[in-house]
C-alpha cells in the first residue's frame, strides 16, 4: 500500500468514489433542487461588454484554470500509461533497441509460475488483511457509538497509525517480529513457548505483512463506520426496541443495511490499496539483498505482484515483461472490484 | 486551520518560481557539472577502502574527487543513474557477480585498454581481467578485489566439539564435502543450539564456483539442468537433511553470527569483514580454512569508467593509483578486499597475522586458492538464471518443499527466465 | 440499582475493550522509543529491556554518522511542501471552474478526473522514468514534485465544497463590478475555501511525505534521497544495529505525528465526511 499521492485514492485520505454519492451530499452532476436555479453561469453581460469575444475564445479563463492539472496528467499519467500497453507487445531492456515481439511477454507471463505465485501471495495477503481489518473496525465503530465518553480522544488513537510512514511501520515490524530477537519471540520464551521463525516461514511472513496492513488501516476504517452510524437516525433503532427487537437483530436488521454504501466503499478502497501491497515486502525483505534483491523473502514467500513487477522492471531491466506484468495485474483488480461491486449491489436490491 | 489568502499566493509563486528554476537548472546541469576537474565516484559500502579513497583525494588534488557511498541495490541505482550524462558517475564500481549483465553494453563504459590497462596487464590475475573482457577484446573492469573462497568457522565450538581445531589440521581433515557435513553433525550433537552452515544458498553458490560451468555456455545455451549443476544442487540440499542448517535467509543471520547459532559460514576473503561487523564481540574466536572439495571465487568486483566519463585519462590515473599493490594490500587491512595483484601477496599486510582470526595467517589460506581458483564462463544472463534456484532452496528451508519438486521447480523456472533474456 | 450497576459494568468493559485497541494503535510508537533509547545489545537481550535508556543521543549520533539526515530531511520538506503549494493552487482554480462554470468538454474532462481514481500509478511508471530521463530530471526532486502536482481527489474534494461553500450571491455581486474570473477566484473563492484547503493541504502533505515509491525509482544519490528511501536503505545496510536505525525512525515520524494530532479533530472529521460522500 504505497500511499502515492499522484492518483487514486490513496487510503488515508478521504476518497469520494463516484459510487458513493449516496449519504448527505449532492452527487456531482445530478440537477440540482428547484431551490437553486442553475448558478453555473458564465459571466454575461458586464464582461460581454469590455471584451466581445467568441466560440472557445470566451472561456480561456476556465480552460487555463483546469489546464495544469490536465497538462501535467497528459505528460505524466496518461501518455504513460498507454505507453505502457505498447511497452507490453516489445522486449526492451532499457538501453538498446525495441524489438516487437507480438503477444509474447503475455504468453511468457501464463507460463510463469513466479507470476502466478505472486499473484497467490497477494490475493491471500490481502484476505488476510482486510477480512479481520474491516471486522475488528466494525466492532470498534459500534463500541465507539455506544458510549459517550472519550470519543474524540478514542477517534485520534486510532486514526494516527494511518498517517504513519509505511517504510517506519515495515522497519519497526521487522524488528519486533526478528526471528532471534525480537519482541514476539520474546514474549512467546517469557511465556515458555518456542520461538517462532516469524520472516522465515512461508505462512508466518504472510501473516506478519497482513498484521502490518491490519494495524495501519483498522482504526481509520473504524472511524468511517462511526460517522455512518452516526448518521443513523436515532429513531429507527428506537422504533425497533419498540418492536422487541433485540441488540443482535438490531444490528443486523438495521445497522448493517443502512451501512451498506459505506461498507462497500471501504471494501472497494481495502481491494485497490491491499492489492498494491509493495513497501512491506520490499522493506522487510530489502536487506537479503546479497543474493536476491526484492524476492520477497525467503520462499518468495512475501513476493506480491507489484514487487515482482518492480523486480522485472528495475532489477532485470526486462520493461517489456514488466509492463505486460502490471497491466495484467491492473485487469485483475479491476476484475474483482466489478465483481464486489456486484455482490453487495445485489444483495441491496433483495430486499 | 487557517491559511492567510495572502500567505498563499505568495508560497504558491514563490513555489512555482523555485520549481521553475531547479527545472531550467536541472536542466542546464549537464553542460556546467561536466568540468573534467570534478570526477564523481560511485561505490557501495566496503567496496573499497575508505582510507585510500581519502588518500586518493588528497593525492590528486587538482582534482576534485566528490564520492558517493550508494545504498540500497548497487546494481539497479547504477543502472538508473547510467540512463543520462548528468546523472552517471565518472568513475564507478560493478560488483563481480554483476559485471557480465554490463558486457552487453560495453559501449557504455570505455576501454580501459585504450588508457593504459594493456600495459598493467601482465601484473593483474589473468581470468580476473578475462570477467570484465568483452568477446572482441574490450576491457571494461579494473579488477578491484577477487573473492577467493574459504571456511570461517568458530574455533571455540569446534574444540566443544571434539572436531579439529587448527586451521591445516581443518583443512586436510574436512576436505571433502561430505566431511566437513559429518563434522556438523558431530557438531550439532554437541552443541544443539549450533548449526553448520546459515542457509543452503551458500553451500549452492561455493559448489557451483567449484565447477568451471556454469548456467548458460559460451554458445549462449542454457546448461543449468546438466549433471555439474544438479550435483551442486544434491550437494547444498544435504545439510538440510542432515538437520545441520540453521535456515537463515533474513536479516538474523547478523545476531546468529555473533551468538553461536552457525559455527561456520562459507564465504569469500570479504566476508571477513561482514563477520567483524556483524559480531565483533567475537574477536579471536574464528578461523579460516580451505573450502571442502576446492577453491572457489564469489563475486570480486571493479572499477569502472562510464562512456560519459568526463576526464578518462585522469579518472584512469585516479583507478590506477587506488589499486596498485600497496593501496591494494591497505584495502586487504581495511576493508578484508582480497588484492587482484600478487605483487600484493608478498606485502606485509597480508602476510601477517590477523587478531580477529586469533592471529592467523590468513594469506596461507586465500593465497593457495586464489591462484587455483576455475575460471567458467559467466554469461550476462547468469545473474537472472541462478536466481531461480537460490528462491526453490529458500523454498526448501521455508516451507518444507520436497527437495526434488524443488529442483524441478528450478529448473523449469531457469528455463523459462533464460528463453525471456534470449537465451536459447 | 442491579441494572445501573450492570450499565455501567458494559460501560466499562466498552472502555477497555477501546483502550486496548488504543495501546495496541500506538504501542509501536512507545516501543520505538524504547529501541531507539537502549542500546542494541540491549534489545538483543533477553529478557529484553521494556523502559526508555539513555543512549538515545549516541544512537543519533551512530545514525547521523551513517546517512545524511538532515540533508535527507531538507529534501523530504522541499518535496512535501512543493508539491501541497502546487496542488492546493491548481486544485482549487480548476475546482472553481468545474463548480461554478459552464464551458465546452466541461462533462467529459470532469468523467476523466473521476475515471483515474481506479488507475494505478503503477501502471505509468516505467514510462514516466524514461520521460524524466529524457528531461535530466532523474534524480531531482522535480521529478517527485511535477508529477504529484496533478491530484484528482483534490479537484473533486474542493469542487464538492466549492459548490456549496462559496455562496453564488457573492460572486454575482462580483460580476456585477467587473470582476473577472481570476479576481473573483482571488477575492472571492480563495477566503471561502480555506477550511477544505486545509484539509487537503494536510493530506497532500502526509501523503508526500509518506511516498516511497516513486523516491525509490526515481532518486539514486544519497544526497538527493528522501527520508523514506534513506530510512529504508539504512535499515538495509545496518539491520544489526537496531536501536541507531530507530533512532532514525524516530526523528523521521515523531513529528509528522505531532503536527497531525494537533491538527487531527478537524482533519478526521473532514476526512470521514470525504468517505461518506
Amino acid at each position: 500500500m504505497s500511499s502515492s499521492p499522484v492518483a487514486g485514492p490513496a487510503p488515508t485520505g478521504p476518497s469520494s468514489g463516484p459510487a458513493t454519492g449516496s449519504a448527505g451530499q449532492p452527487a456531482p452532476d445530478r440537477p440540482r433542487g428547484p431551490g437553486r436555479p442553475g448558478r453555473r453561469i458564465r459571466p454575461v453581460s458586464s464582461r460581454a461588454r469590455h471584451r466581445p469575444r467568441r466560440g472557445i475564445a470566451r472561456y480561456w479563463p476556465q480552460f487555463l484554470a483546469v489546464s495544469p492539472y490536465y497538462l501535467i496528467f497528459s505528460v505524466f499519467m496518461l501518455f504513460p500509461m498507454l505507453y505502457t500497453v505498447y511497452l507490453a507487445f516489445q522486449k526492451w531492456d532499457g538501453i538498446g533497441e525495441m524489438e516487437f515481439v507480438g503477444l509474447q511477454q503475455f504468453r511468457f507471463l501464463w507460463d510463469d509460475p513466479v507470476f502466478w505465485l505472486s499473484l497467490r501471495n497477494t490475493l491471500v495477503i490481502w484476505v488476510l488483511s482486510t477480512v479481520p481489518m474491516l471486522f475488528l473496525a466494525l466492532v470498534m465503530a459500534v463500541l465507539i457509538n455506544s458510549t459517550r465518553r472519550f470519543t474524540a480522544f478514542y477517534r485520534v488513537a486510532l486514526f494516527i497509525p494511518s498517517i504513519t510512514s509505511l517504510v517506519a511501520i515495515a522497519i519497526f515490524f521487522g524488528a519486533i517480529f526478528s526471528n532471534n530477537f525480537g519482541l514476539i519471540n520474546a514474549i512467546l520464551q517469557s511465556l515458555n513457548l518456542s520461538a517462532v521463525p516469524w520472516l522465515s516461514n512461508e505462512w508466518t511472513i504472510k501473516l506478519v505483512i497482513a498484521a502490518l496492513m491490519t494495524w495501519q488501516w483498522t482504526g481509520y476504517n473504524a472511524i468511517i463506520y462511526l460517522a455512518g452510524l452516526q448518521a443513523i437516525p436515532s429513531e429507527l433503532y428506537e422504533a425497533a426496541k419498540m418492536d422487541g427487537a433485540g441488540p443482535v437483530r438490531i444490528f443486523f436488521g438495521i445497522t448493517i443495511p443502512l451501512l451498506r454504501p459505506i461498507i462497500l466503499f471501504t471494501v472497494v478502497i481495502s481491494t485497490v490499496t491491499g492489492l498494491q501491497s509493495f513497501t512491506e515486502p520490499q522493506v522487510l525483505f530489502g536487506s537479503d539483498a546479497s543474493t536476491n534483491p526484492n524476492s520477497g523473502g525467503p520462499g518468495q514467500a512475501g513476493l506480491t505482484t507489484l514487487l515482482y513487477f518492480y523486480h522485472q522492471a528495475f532489477d532485470n531491466n526486462d520493461f517489456g515483461y514488466a509492463a505486460a506484468i502490471v497491466w495484467a495485474f491492473f485487469l485483475l483488480i479491476l476484475l474483482i472490484v466489478i465483481i464486489n461491486w456486484r455482490l453487495v449491489q445485489r444483495k441491496e436490491r433483495r430486499p | 486551520m487557517d491559511l492567510s489568502r495572502r500567505r498563499f499566493l505568495q508560497a504558491a509563486v514563490l513555489t512555482a518560481a523555485t520549481a521553475g528554476l531547479t527545472a531550467a537548472c536541472g536542466g542546464s546541469e549537464p553542460g556546467g557539472s561536466k568540468d573534467s576537474k570534478t570526477l564523481k565516484l560511485w561505490y557501495w559500502a566496503g567496496g573499497m577502502s575508505d582510507k585510500v579513497v581519502a588518500d586518493a583525494k588528497k593525492q590528486f588534488s587538482d582534482t576534485t574527487l566528490k564520492t558517493s557511498v550508494i545504498g540500497g541495490d548497487f546494481k539497479t541505482k547504477l543502472l538508473t543513474g547510467l540512463k543520462t550524462a548528468q546523472t552517471a558517475p565518472d568513475i564507478t564500481g560493478i560488483k563481480g557477480e554483476d559485471i557480465a549483465s554490463f558486457l552487453p553494453n560495453a559501449n557504455r563504459f570505455l576501454d580501459l585498454n585504450e588508457l593504459g590497462m594493456d600495459k598493467l596487464a601482465p601484473e593483474y590475475l589473468s581470468w580476473k581481467l578475462k570477467q570484465a573482457t568483452t568477446q572482441d577484446g574490450k576491457l571494461i573492469g579494473f579488477p578491484i578485489d577477487i573473492g577467493p573462497c574459504a571456511v570461517y568457522y568458530r574455533e571455540d565450538l569446534f574444540a566443544k566439539a571434539g572436531l579439529p581445531t587448527d586451521p591445516a589440521k581443518v583443512s586436510s581433515e574436512l576436505s571433502t564435502w561430505d566431511a566437513f557435513f559429518e563434522a556438523g553433525v558431530e557438531l550439532h550433537k554437541a552443541v544443539p543450539k549450533s548449526f553448520l552452515v546459515n542457509n543452503i544458498g551458500a553451500v549452492f553458490s561455493m559448489a557451483v564456483g567449484q565447477g568451471t560451468k556454469r548456467f548458460i555456455d559460451e554458445d549462449n545455451t542454457f546448461i543449468g539442468d546438466q549433471d555439474h549443476i544438479r550435483a551442486a544442487w544434491t550437494t547444498a540440499v544435504k545439510p538440510y537433511t542432515l538437520g545441520i542448517d540453521a535456515k537463515i535467509n533474513d536479516n538474523t543471520w547478523n545476531a546468529a553470527i555473533g551468538n553461536g547459532t552457525v559455527a561456520t559460514g562459507l564465504g569469500a576473503a570479504w566476508y571477513a569483514l561482514d563477520i567483524q561487523n556483524a559480531a565483533p564481540g567475537t574477536k579471536g574466536k574464528w578461523r579460516v580454512a580451505s573450502l571442502p572439495s576446492g577453491p572457489s571465487n564469489l563475486g570480486g568486483s571493479f572499477l569502472c569508467l562510464p562512456s560519459t566519463c568526463a576526464n578518462p585519462e585522469k579518472a584512469f590515473e585516479i583507478v590506477s593509483w587506488m589499486l596498485n599493490a600497496e593501496n591494494q594490500a591497505r584495502g586487504f587491512t581495511d576493508a578484508a578486499l582480497f588484492p587482484t595483484t600478487p605483487a600484493a601477496y608478498e606485502l606485509p599486510a597480508l602476510t601477517g597475522g590477523d587478531a580477529f582470526f586469533g592471529g592467523q595467517k590468513t594469506i596461507e589460506i586465500f593465497g593457495p586458492a586464489a591462484e587455483k581458483i576455475p575460471a567458467a564462463y559467466e554469461a550476462p544472463a547468469d545473474a537472472a538464471v541462478s536466481a531461480a534456484y537460490f528462491n526453490e532452496l529458500t523454498a526448501i528451508e521455508a516451507k518444507g518443499k520436497d527437495p526434488e519438486d524443488a529442483w524441478k521447480d528450478a529448473v523449469s523456472q531457469a528455463k523459462q527466465i533464460a528463453k525471456r533474456q534470449g537465451v536459447k | 440499582m442491579n441494572s445501573q450497576n450492570r450499565k455501567r459494568l458494559r460501560g466499562l468493559s466498552v472502555h477497555a475493550v477501546l483502550m486496548l485497541c488504543v495501546v495496541i494503535s500506538v504501542f509501536p510508537f512507545y516501543w520505538i522509543i524504547v529501541m531507539a533509547t537502549n542500546t542494541s545489545q540491549d534489545i538483543y537481550r533477553y529478557p529484553p529491556k521494556l523502559w526508555f535508556g539513555d543512549n538515545l543521543l549516541t544512537n543519533i549520533q551512530h545514525l547521523f554518522d551513517k546517512m545524511d539526515f538532515f540533508g535527507s530531511l531538507f529534501n523530504t520538506v522541499i518535496v512535501a511542501v512543493c508539491t501541497t503549494l502546487l496542488v492546493l493552487f491548481f486544485d482549487s482554480l480548476a475546482a472553481f471552474a468545474f463548480a461554478k462554470y459552464d464551458f465546452p468538454a466541461k462533462k467529459f474532462l470532469f468523467g476523466l478526473l473521476l475515471a483515474m481514481y481506479i488507475l494505478p500509478t503503477q501502471l505509468a511508471i516505467i514510462p514516466q522514468y524514461e520521460i524524466m530521463i529524457q528531461l535530466g530530471w532523474l534524480g531531482t526532486l522535480q521529478a517527485l514534485i511535477v508529477p504529484a502536482a496533478a491530484n484528482a481527489f483534490g479537484i473533486f474534494w474542493m469542487r464538492q465544497y466549492t459548490i456549496t461553500g462559496v455562496p453564488d450571491e457573492l460572486l454575482d455581486a462580483a460580476r456585477i463590478d467587473g470582476s473577472g474570473f481570476f479576481r473573483q477566484y482571488w477575492h472571492v473563492v480563495l477566503p471561502c475555501v480555506r477550511p477544505a484547503l486545509a484539509f487537503l493541504g494536510i493530506y497532500t502533505f502526509i501523503a508526500a511525505w509518506n511516498d516511497y515509491i516513486l523516491p525509490l525509482v526515481m532518486l539514486v544519490n544519497p544526497d538527493e534521497l528522501t527520508l523514506q528511501v534513506a530510512l529504508a536503505q539504512l535499515y538495509a545496510g545496518h539491520s544489526t544495529d537496531y536501536s541507531m536505525v530507530m533512532a532514525g525512525v524516530l526523528l523521521a515520524v515523531i513529528p509528522l505525528v505531532l503536527v497531525f494530532t494537533f491538527f487531527a479533530r478537524g482533519f478526521i472529521a473532514d476526512a470521514t465526511k470525504g468517505a461518506l460522500r
